[in-house]
């Protein structure tokens, strides 16, 4: 397929927030590629709000069936619509719905998908979308581009920051009707999760702790010192997986949550490269292990040698006192 | 009697695997080889739905010939036969192509009523084979279950999303992947790891699944490697010395003036 068939960037997520994060990298994308930015909005979304985000045109998916995800409805109504419109790009949202949903559409179109991305950039000569992911357990990042079109990546929260709205942004509201076919699937029911406060993907700071943490028991602390600094508690993958201290949703890596906080305390963690890879869009990491050869300390903004049942109690009693002050 | 295929990926411990930074290769040498971690579930939530219901569980592997040993191992655990998908061609297969193989494998050789699957594999996280593959063979797809029942001629499962659970059901033949939460793996005996030796083992190759080299392997890809690099967050890298009563100040001060902790 030529590229001069295929135009348009479009950016897709059923998560508000996502959407607008979406947006912003795709406004950057439009631009230097001379071409309109899509937001694909389905059920009640407010386009106005987009369009002030960077949209230059939104589909407004009226169906009402297509309301509620469903990955074989969505499947249809995408290819739909992309045979008829064509875009060069798509960025889709990396939630758990959009992962399920990006591949599936990806083979009905027979395109290359890249899930997960980390980064994102045109190639020089502006014809491909570059995009990086981590493989290799998180050790290597490959860079990967497709060979047909639309190029299709899936981009989890954090990674790309809305732009400004601007009120006074013009853009173009088109109703659509994609045609789809009866589901495969059948949602019968959905169950909302115990609410527990914050999530550690929204959060702006993170307190989170490893193995190092020796007993259960010893997640009070670690509760306190969270508490102090007005921060979300998460944890490392043998946390969750192994010893079920704390729910699978409150573990950071490759495999659990990617998180994105202003600061992230990272406590008896030795930073295993899944683990790394799950909090490198975090602004600030500091590092406190009491082995000097941890490889989180490869990783990390501030590194503290020392044990943490030591530190902690000092890291409460600092914060307490510099809070006065 | 339900017809389960289970899709076992062998992979490298990913928590061994080093980065030769000169090279920028990922070290594999004395690195062992296991199963995928979320694989692992899909077996055990295979063997927990046939000692429930009756039927066969066919494992399939797609990777080099020591992958045999991952196959082996599941059925240790109580597959009751592997195949084994292996050919220098399926070398460099993208997820499609990967999906390609597999889908050649389900329908020109065997029957079924349920492929179950990881969400994603330990190495790549990708969680893409499953959904190409569903869409590939036509078939309606589950992913991320966490719990999952055969009720007649129905798959009903519960997916975990980020704010909610999803009771989700399809009629079988369908294709489910399943999470690490969704049961405990268990471990084989002695007696049966013996036992399995004796279990049927097929092998086949791209000619076997009648596969042409425009499907499979790096010509049959629909994405592209461009190339390596060596991940590697640019971090400051600042060690903070001394005892915790004076070093803990210091970096909360730090942290305070950087505008990343706000104290009340």
């Amino acid at each position: 397929m030529s590229s001069q068939e295929h135009n348009g960037v479009w950016v897709f997520s059923e998560s508000p927030q996502l959407m607008l994060e979406l947006l912003g990298k795709g406004r950057k994308f439009a631009d230097d590629l001379g071409t309109e930015l899509v937001s694909i909005a389905i059920g009640d979304v407010d386009a106005q709000k987009l369009i002030q985000h960077g949209a230059d045109k939104v589909l407004a998916v009226t169906n009402p069936e297509l309301k509620t995800f469903q990955v074989d409805t969505y499947t249809d109504a995408f290819e739909n619509l992309i045979g008829e419109r064509k875009p060069d790009i798509l960025l889709i949202g990396a939630t758990r719905n959009g992962l399920e949903f990006a591949p599936r559409l990806a083979e009905r179109l027979k395109t290359g998908c890249v899930t997960e991305a980390t980064r994102l950039e045109l190639d020089a000569e502006k014809k491909f979308l570059l995009v990086d992911r981590v493989s290799w357990g998180g050790n290597l990042t490959e860079t990967h581009v497709s060979r047909a079109k639309p190029q299709i990546a899936t981009v989890a929260r954090g990674l790309f920051t809305p732009i400004a709205p601007d009120s006074a942004r013009k853009g173009e509201v088109v109703t659509v009707e994609p045609k789809f076919k009866p589901p495969s699937t059948k949602l019968v029911e959905t169950k909302p999760k115990t609410a527990k406060g914050v999530k550690v993907t929204d959060a702006a700071v993170i307190v989170s702790f490893g193995r190092g943490v020796r007993k259960k028991e010893d997640m009070a602390i670690v509760e306190q010192l969270a508490k102090t600094m007005g921060a979300v508690v998460s944890c490392s993958r043998p946390i969750a997986e192994d010893l079920h201290w704390l729910p699978e949703d409150q573990y950071v890596g490759l495999s659990g949550q990617k998180v994105s906080p202003k600061l992230y305390l990272a406590l008896g963690i030795s930073g295993q490269i899944q683990h790394l890879t799950g909090i490198r869009n975090s602004r600030v990491i500091v590092a406190v292990n009491n082995d000097p050869k941890a490889p989180i300390f490869e990783y990390s903004d501030y590194n503290i040698v020392a044990d943490l049942y030591q530190m902690i109690p000092a890291l409460i009693e600092a914060v307490r006192q510099l809070g006065k002050s | 009697m339900v017809k389960i295929i289970v899709l076992v990926k062998q992979v490298f411990q990913t928590a061994d695997l080093k980065v030769d930074r000169a090279s920028k290769t990922v070290v594999t040498q004395g690195v062992p080889r296991v199963i995928s971690e979320t694989d692992k579930n899909a077996v055990e939530e295979a063997i927990r739905i046939k000692e429930k219901l009756g039927g066969k569980i066919t494992a399939i592997s797609l990777g080099p010939p020591e992958a045999k040993e991952a196959l082996r191992e599941v059925l240790a655990m109580g597959a009751d036969e592997g195949c084994l998908l292996t050919d220098a061609a399926f070398q460099g297969s993208d997820a499609h192509a990967t999906a390609n193989v597999l889908a050649a494998a389900v329908t020109k050789i065997l029957e079924y009523d349920l492929i179950l699957c990881g969400a994603y594999s330990e190495d790549v996280y990708a969680f893409q084979v499953g959904p190409r593959l569903a869409e590939i063979c036509n078939l309606p797809q589950i992913t991320y279950a966490v719990k999952l029942t055969i009720e007649g001629d129905k798959a009903v499962a519960e997916r975990d999303l980020e704010n909610e659970r999803q009771v989700v059901e399809a009629k079988l033949p369908c294709l489910v992947s399943v999470s690490r939460e969704i049961n405990e793996p268990r471990l084989p005996t002695l007696m049966a790891i013996m036992a399995a030796s004796k279990k049927p083992m097929n092998t086949w190759t791209a000619a076997d699944l009648k596969l042409e080299a425009h499907e499979i392997g790096f010509n049959g890809s629909l994405n592209e490697i461009l190339r390596s690099t060596v991940s590697a967050g640019e971090r400051k890298r600042v060690t903070l010395q001394g005892e915790p009563k004076d070093v803990a100040p210091k970096i909360v001060k730090t942290l305070l003036e950087e505008g990343v902790l706000t104290v009340s």
